[in-house]
């Protein structure tokens, strides 16, 4: 996804390269420990779920090769959900060299669960402390080399958003050992699990950990046996298992839950001394208020507030920055050469590259997503996108989506595609098809947000309000219609770790900007000169007149639209932000008037998905799904259009 | 004699209940699993006595009305037990105790021992405890020394008792979240959904989670989110225990 990728390392033949797996609990900077290991840059950003997709990069520390790879957040082996399995099955598969296990030394013992499992699987282990500057603030010491002394594997202090701890964590990824776990679940049960994992084919790797989790009935496990030995072996290692479970009594899930748990506060209270007093801080009692019921909404208009009057004043600046020394001067220059009109047309004329596809990428688009990613990174940091959720669940419960859900549709306001694929994490079939719609369906992304903000300030902020009413009251509708129509007997439970509030490090959020505007650049840029040269084929071969003509009835009759629209909607199907940029310019030029700007907006907010949206929704629900999903939000955003333009027009007193 | 013909007669009985929640009904599986307990002529008794039925032809033996009742009662005893033993009296032989248990309480004191662990649904093995009539009568009583987490005030910390879950699953994931029993969680907000703070990170969770998960009620920890099980708390043990008899006393 939105990756930087250094020069591809190239490894000598002949030279083994080791697996390293970057593994820990959600939230806990696996990612930002990858990226200081590889020098890549990924998105790192404080909430749980920033990382859905494994990631592998070859890195060279003194002498060897690592093949890195980093993983999505992980509670414990026993699975709970999709994107865990590929964790899992991962780590099962391709038997790691050394599993380089990430805690938050400020929750330890949410992570040391996962440690006494990692520890069972009997490979080479790193344990990092990672954020050792929050425990300082929550009075807590760890004994980190007591720690190492009790489990036996390297254990490295790191505050790996500063970078620190890094070369420690290089040098102990050579260090790597097995460590002891002085973990026993009983004479009977481990009886059962030995026996059992006796019976499992010789070459499975991991065969002690694999029988107790086939012993804890975790389907997923089956499933793995299954693809990788065939259904025939498969099922005799049911038949098995069934043979074994047989002999047990009651619920051993209690019983591998209380020893687990014991051990970790064993091991806890060796290591880990807590103040009894600390001091609950501003950030504290911020967070806390964030997600209150009331004192939350001051607080969530307020940052709208600041978001809105930033990407009006603050990109409208830069904007005119770029226009003073970049457009003006071109375009002047350009206009004074002496070329032949078609070329002149061609690069400056209304539908020229120069000014439909460079200017309106740098000049227009380009300030607006700058600020509007920078604020947005500082949310992402913040870790206000969790208290959000929390916030407004309520809300969404109201139109049947579950809290587990909402979180995904607050991540589309940044990038659709991300949230589409965090939406794996729903384990209810009807609750993702529902996240996934919805977040196709009316929520803006970051770049149309900020876009649209900006044309809507042109208008006028009753406009801005306008369109988010229509917005909102889109996704409600369809909320209610799609909960109404799936039916499910099962529904989720909310259970959501919250991460902190605290001060996002602006340098960390000038690079993620920095990174998001790169990859706009690379990603858009070609795609806006392409398709300003594409409408100009269009307009010279004389086909544009004739789409503007067939289209008539229903954008000037129906939507109330001018004609030239069309321009619009055909940027739309290329790229969104090029539409949401001419928009911009028409309302400037005075082309479009209060209702219709605001049908605009609308219309190209809801109407075609982005090619890598759909993608998504292919990858997640099948590609027959998403394409039904993208022709059905497309003809319904006209329809919705319409319906809005005449509800204004009618009711509007001029 | 005529008590020990009963505890034989029982043992029957609540083997047939264990071979209901496995879905067996074969009596070759009933002998199998009693071994050399299985007495035919109790299986007679029992027959004749109206608590359970037979077909010889295709060897299924299962528990009548009559039957199910009885059991009920014994599983419900011996369950209770082993929850009683397991988070109140801190441990000890479960299988031998909950036994004993289970053939010379009252229905009255079990109805009672319920009431006060707050209705408990599962076992310390995770097995399900048959419904009482107490449990089906307001679970809010006032008298349950262990209340939903969902009850207790804002800003309050509790002691959990234990949960009931869902699923495996659900058990998994909240153990990995540092919410089990013995540990300290406090209430921060129950509204729009509930958030509570448990080994120093804030944990929203939904209404039927939190209802599921019972406490200690009472129990006056301020500030203190990580606390260990530590040698003085079974002195408390021991207080509780002296808690538990007078109430126990005072009810009857």
């Amino acid at each position: 996804m939105e990756s930087n990728q250094p020069p591809i390392l190239t490894v000598p033949e002949a030279t083994k390269v080791k697996k390293v797996a970057i593994i820990g609990i959600p939230n806990t900077g696996k990612t930002q420990i990858f990226n200081n290991l590889t020098g890549e840059y990924n998105i790192v950003a404080n909430y749980p779920g920033t990382t859905v997709e494994m990631r592998r990069s070859l890195t060279r520390i003194k002498d060897k090769y690592y093949e890195i790879i980093d993983t999505p957040g992980l509670h414990c082996l026993y699975i709970h959900s999709e994107e865990e399995i590929a964790v899992r099955d991962m780590i099962l598969a391709e038997a790691p060299d050394v599993i380089l296990q990430c805690i938050d030394a400020s929750q330890y013992k949410q992570s040391l669960l996962l440690t006494a499992e990692l520890l069972e699987l009997e490979t080479p282990m790193v344990i990092v402390l990672n954020s050792m500057d929050e425990t300082a603030r929550k009075g807590i010491w760890i004994d980190s080399e007591a720690l190492e002394r009790i489990i036996g594997v390297p254990v490295v202090e790191s505050i790996a958003s500063r970078g620190l701890g890094k070369e420690k964590i290089k040098e102990a990824i050579g260090h790597a050992r097995k460590g002891s776990l002085d973990l026993k679940y009983g004479l009977a049960i481990e009886k059962c699990i030995i026996a059992l994992a006796a019976e499992l084919p010789f070459d499975l790797e991991f065969k002690y950990k694999i029988a107790s989790l086939l012993l804890l009935t975790d389907p997923f496990v089956e499933k793995f046996l299954e693809k990788r030995f065939g259904s025939p072996r498969a099922a005799l290692i049911r038949q098995e298992t069934n043979k074994v479970r047989r002999q047990m009594k009651g619920n051993i899930h209690q019983v591998f839950i209380e020893r687990r748990s014991r051990w970790v506060d064993q091991i806890s209270a060796a290591v880990i001394k807590k103040q009894k007093m600390t001091y609950q801080g501003f950030s504290y009692h911020f967070t806390r208020a964030s997600r209150d019921p009331v004192l939350g909404i001051p607080i969530f208009l307020a940052f709208m507030a600041v978001v809105y009057l930033s990407v009006v004043y603050v990109s409208g600046a830069l904007d005119k920055f770029i226009d003073f020394f970049l457009v003006f001067p071109v375009t002047s220059l350009i206009s004074k050469l002496t070329l032949p009109p078609f070329w002149k047309d061609l690069l400056i004329g209304d539908y020229g590259i120069l000014t439909l596809g460079l200017f309106n990428a740098i000049g227009t688009v380009l300030p607006i997503l700058s600020v509007f990613f920078f604020i947005f990174g500082c949310f992402e940091d913040s870790g206000y996108i969790t208290n959000f959720t929390v916030f407004s669940k309520r809300i969404f419960a109201k139109i049947g989506i579950p809290g587990n859900a909402v979180t995904s549709l607050v991540l589309g306001f940044g990038c659709k595609t991300m949230a589409t694929l965090s939406a794996r994490s729903l384990t209810i079939p009807k609750e993702k098809f529902i996240a996934v719609f919805l977040i196709a369906f009316a929520i803006p992304c970051s770049a149309q947000l900020g876009i649209s903000m900006a044309i809507l300030a042109k208008v006028g902020i009753s406009a801005f309000l306008i369109v988010f009413a229509m917005l909102g009251f889109c996704e409600m509708g369809a909320g209610i219609i799609l909960n109404k129509m799936i039916k499910s007997k099962e529904a989720s439970s909310f259970i959501q770790v919250i991460p902190p509030m605290r001060f996002p490090s602006l340098k960390a959020v000038f690079r993620k900007t920095y990174h998001r505007v790169a990859d706009f650049l690379q990603e858009a840029l070609p795609i806006f000169l392409l398709s300003a040269a594409g409408l100009f084929a269009f307009q010279k071969t004389g086909l544009l007149n004739l789409i503007k003509q067939l289209l008539t009835p229903l954008i000037v009759g129906w939507m109330g639209l001018p004609k030239d629209i069309v321009d619009v909607f055909l940027l739309a199907f290329a790229r969104r932000e090029a539409a949401a940029g001419l928009i911009l310019k028409m309302v400037n030029a005075g082309s479009l008037n209060y209702v219709q700007s605001i049908v605009a907006v609308v219309v190209t907010t809801i109407s075609f998905p982005c090619v890598a949206n759909v993608t998504a929704i292919g990858r997640e629900m099948g590609f027959k799904t998403a394409m039904a999903m993208a022709a059905l939000i497309f003809i319904s955003s006209f329809i919705l259009a319409g319906a809005l333009n005449w509800l204004l027009v009618l009711t509007m007193p001029h | 004699m005529a008590i020990e013909r009963n505890v034989e007669q029982d043992e029957h009985i609540e083997q047939l209940w264990y071979m209901k929640e496995q879905g067996e009904t074969s009596l070759d599986f009933l002998k199998k699993t009693m071994k050399r307990s299985f007495d035919s002529k109790i299986i007679n008794e029992l027959s004749l006595l109206g608590m359970l039925e037979q077909n010889p032809e295709d060897s299924i033996i299962k528990l009548t009305a009559d039957g199910e009742a009885r059991a009920r009662q014994l599983i419900r005893a011996h369950r209770l037990a082993e929850r009683l033993v397991a988070d109140v009296l801190g441990g000890g032989d479960l299988e031998q105790i909950a036994c004993e248990f289970e053939h010379t309480v009252s229905l009255e004191l079990v109805n009672g021992i319920c009431t006060l662990l707050g209705h408990p649904k599962e076992c310390p093995h995770g097995m399900p405890i048959p419904e009482g009539e107490c449990c089906r009568q307001a679970m809010k009583s006032a008298s349950s020394f262990i209340i939903p987490l969902s009850d207790i005030k804002l800003g309050e910390s509790a002691r959990i008792a234990y949960i009931n879950c869902k699923n495996d699953q659900q058990i998994h994931k909240l153990d990995g979240l540092c919410i089990r029993p013995g540990v300290i969680v406090k209430l921060h907000q129950n509204y729009p959904t509930y958030v509570i703070e448990c080994e120093g990170s804030s944990i929203a969770l939904d209404q039927d989670v939190v209802a599921n998960i019972s406490v200690w009620k009472n129990f006056n920890e301020a500030n203190d989110e990580g606390c260990h099980r530590t040698a003085d708390e079974k002195d408390k043990g021991g207080n509780w225990i002296k808690k538990v008899l007078a109430i126990l006393s005072g009810r009857r």
